[in-house]
């Protein structure tokens, strides 16, 4: 399905956006999800939240709102739970992956948030770009990572050699 | 009408049943060599089949299963009802780390002599998610893989390869009990076996003075 509305609203009024679209007709929560954008520069940096909507009343025609927001690190997130309480698998799912707090998370369990996903003594927030997955680091993967590398291959790799967020650096160890 | 007096059931001792890595029977150690041609010979053409699918490797699983490929003609037969009726577990697709726990758990739940075939990149070695922080890399770090397909996906005439590969290995296989005993124990922590529930009571041999 295509997104046909995008709107970015400051921190502050996240949740009472959220409110006032259910309000407007937008009341099929879709999902909610974070990105990590802590790299940007200046004070922009901190976690894109992200919500998409949906209005179903009319047949025909479904009108949706991705609705965005950039929490800085370390501040909680108010809670869409009071709102949808379908949101609720979604946040858990945001805090155990990106570490992000929702303030008056409340799925009636009580439980408050916890791991939804991951198994049990997994730890850190794996979808952070800060996370280093450390699977080259322990066992060197048996076969050619980048074109050009393969034992027989006499040409130098014509690619620009990407580092992508995750990969252990150099103080890792040999791979 | 005299009271019957009630008869007091004699206690038998009877022998407690053992599961353990297997002994394959009194056959096993001492056959003489036709008779384990033979036995080698039922055992690689009625492989039943325990299909472990995870992923999109399990459709060439079951594509390999059907009219086309239908393996049912190598002898490999796919309606085992569970684990504890198979003899051959096929791991096909990606292996996480939660599932992982499962996996170990209903292969030692398969009655020995069993036989583990991966198949596909991701359960061979983890594949195209190596660097993913779920994914184990490769099955053989929970269970003994006998045979690897490798392919992302295989197709189907892959895993008819790696079925007749398999089927070589049990034909030229020794059936003593010390070899099995090697292969299996070593990397086993727990079996089924060592869950088992005492359904039958020892009972106590009655000694000449009743004590």
């Amino acid at each position: 399905m295509r997104v046909t509305d995008v709107r970015d609203v400051p921190f502050g009024e996240w949740a009472s956006t959220v409110l006032s679209l259910r309000e407007e007709g937008y009341a099929y929560f879709d999902w909610l999800t974070a990105v990590d954008e802590t790299d940007r520069d200046g004070d922009d940096a901190g976690f894109d939240v992200v919500c998409h909507l949906l209005d179903t009343r009319e047949p025909g025609s479904l009108r949706s709102v991705l609705l965005r927001t950039r929490a800085p690190e370390g501040l909680p997130v108010p809670s869409l739970t009071g709102i949808f309480r379908g949101a609720a698998w979604h946040e858990r799912e945001t805090h155990e992956m990106f570490g992000i707090e929702f303030d008056g998370f409340d799925d009636g369990s009580g439980l408050g948030l916890r791991p939804l996903l991951l198994p049990e003594g997994f730890e850190g927030t794996p979808l952070r770009k800060s996370f280093v997955l450390a699977a080259r680091a322990s066992k060197a993967w048996p076969g050619a990572k980048e074109p050009g590398e393969g034992h027989d291959s006499a040409r130098a790799p014509g690619r620009r050699r990407v580092q992508a967020p995750g990969v252990p650096g150099p103080e890792w160890g040999p791979r | 009408m005299s009271e019957q007096p009630l008869q007091q059931p004699r206690p038998v001792s009877l022998p407690m049943p053992t599961v353990g890595p297997a002994s394959m029977g009194v056959l096993g150690g001492h056959a003489p060599k036709p008779i384990k041609v033979v036995l080698n010979w039922g055992r690689r053409y009625s492989l039943w089949v325990f299909n472990f699918g995870l992923a999109c490797c399990a459709i060439e699983f079951i594509a390999a299963s059907m009219g086309r490929h239908d393996f049912i003609r190598l002898g490999v037969i796919p309606f085992a009802p569970g684990p504890r009726q198979a003899d051959l577990m096929v791991v096909s697709g990606t292996v996480t780390d939660k599932m992982a726990p499962a996996i170990r758990r209903l292969y030692d739940q398969m009655p020995e002599p069993k036989y583990v075939i991966s198949f596909g990149a991701c359960s061979n070695s983890g594949g195209p998610y190596w660097d993913s922080y779920s994914v184990t890399k490769g099955v053989d770090q929970i269970v003994p893989v006998d045979v690897y397909v490798p392919g992302c996906p295989p197709r189907p005439e892959a895993l008819l390869h790696g079925i007749i590969r398999l089927q070589e290995q049990i034909a030229s296989e020794r059936l003593s009990a010390q070899k099995l005993k090697g292969r299996y124990a070593g990397t086993r922590v727990g079996s089924a076996g060592d869950v088992r529930r005492p359904l039958l009571r020892r009972g106590t041999t009655p000694t000449e003075d009743g004590t």
